[in-house]
């Protein structure tokens, strides 16, 4: 394969992937859509990461990707405690809560209307109906009470 | 001494590559996506979305034969697309799913490369553990799963940020990239990093050169799993550091004061 092609493909790929992450990061306000965009910056790094390894013929890159992998793992455990009790503090995973933390000379935060609460959110996943529809009987529909 | 090309020349040569053009297209797309006011407008981002992944696979080079070339392109596709749709996406529940799915993209990235232990390892410990570990931790604080901050920003943060973000990505094309295109060279398959006998190979070296560094990661999962059951448990338990506290608080469960457990 041509070695060079490989690396500029692999940057170009960690390159968006991390702008991403960045974009999401800084947009979305749920704490634990935040925190996964970071995983997904780390990810972005990562792919970098092994292009260099490759592209140098080094194991270099990849350990220190195996050593983001293990440190990701860790900072989660860390995330998820926080998370749970930021939780139980506030109520709701919503980050502008914890703008009660702000300076005393700084302005508040004033949301803006949210969108209304159309249809599109509340459409769950479903299981489709699978095997053969079982026979009703007529006398038991008749004499039991559906509770 | 060589000059650098001045700056407009540069940005003349930035207006002609399809490759700007086409991260601030997916910019535009994202900030339409962001927006989410109609199913027009969603169809709109969505269509810009899509012709600006068709204008990246196109500068993408070519790294090898027809196969391998459509499997690469296949496994970007699903990287980015997923990492996209999880970042639009209002339900945190889909979100983390598409995280995952991006994640497995990830990892066929990886195994293009060659790099299968951290192609498995990512599956493993990204996908099969993180992820669901965060998706129980949304499914006990937000069951109901949507709430008013999902589906708004920080006041009008979308533009900026993908803005921002394209901008990042053009930096980095600029800086170090389009050298890296001119250089055209059929290189042998490196013969260390891509050997058949990867895994023993990576082992070694990981225990030759990085034993007190493993030593020290392992160390540090310990630590983190012990911080965090601390971190938990402190949070939960009633605040009785100070005794005034504890005279207010009423005393349910027949605990000293001072919380002696």
């Amino acid at each position: 394969m041509n070695e060079s092609a490989l690396l500029y493909n692999y940057l170009l790929i960690g390159g968006v992937l991390f702008a991403l992450g960045l974009i999401g990061f800084v947009v979305r306000r749920n704490m634990i859509v935040m925190f996964l965009c970071a995983e997904m910056m780390l990810q972005g790094v990562s792919v970098s990461l092994v292009a260099w390894s490759r592209y140098h013929d080094d194991w270099g890159g990849q350990m220190l990707v195996l050593f983001i992998i293990a440190v990701a793992a860790a900072e989660a455990g860390i995330a998820l405690a926080l998370i749970l009790m930021l939780f139980h503090q506030s109520g709701s995973l919503d980050m502008a809560f914890w703008q009660d933390l702000r300076e005393d000379d700084q302005p508040a935060f004033v949301d803006h209307k949210p969108t209304e609460d159309d249809d599109r959110d509340h459409i769950w996943p479903t299981l489709t109906p699978a095997g053969i529809e079982p026979e009703v009987d007529p006398d038991e529909q008749m004499h039991r009470s559906k509770i | 001494m060589i000059l650098p090309p001045p700056l407009f020349a540069q940005a003349g040569a930035l207006a002609r590559s399809p490759l700007c053009w086409s991260i601030m297209l997916g910019a535009i797309s994202l900030w339409l996506l962001f927006a989410r006011r109609t199913n027009a407008v969603r169809g709109i981002g969505k269509m810009l979305g899509g012709i600006s992944l068709i204008m990246l696979a196109t500068t993408l080079m070519i790294v090898g034969d027809w196969s391998s070339q459509i499997v690469f392109w296949f496994l970007a596709a699903v990287t980015i697309v997923g990492a996209a749709a999880a970042i639009i996406s209002r339900n945190p529940v889909y979100m983390a799913i598409w995280f995952a799915v991006s994640l497995l993209g990830t990892a066929g990235l990886f195994l293009f490369q060659g790099a299968q232990f951290l192609g498995v390892a990512t599956v493993v410990v990204y996908a099969g553990a993180i992820v669901v570990t965060f998706l129980f931790v949304l499914m006990l604080a937000q069951p109901e799963g949507h709430a008013p901050y999902d589906r708004i920003s920080w006041a009008s943060f979308a533009i900026p940020a993908a803005l921002v973000g394209a901008a990042a990505v053009i930096a980095i094309v600029l800086t170090s990239l389009d050298s890296l295109k001119a250089v055209d060279e059929r290189s042998p398959t490196p013969a260390i990093v891509a050997s058949q006998q990867h895994m023993a190979e990576l082992g070694s070296h990981m225990f030759a050169y990085h034993l007190v560094a493993i030593e020290v990661v392992g160390t540090l999962l310990l630590v983190a799993l012990v911080g965090a059951i601390a971190i938990v448990v402190q949070g939960r338990k009633p605040q009785a550091d100070s005794p005034s506290d504890v005279v207010q608080m009423p005393n349910v469960h027949g605990d000293l004061p001072g919380g002696a457990r």
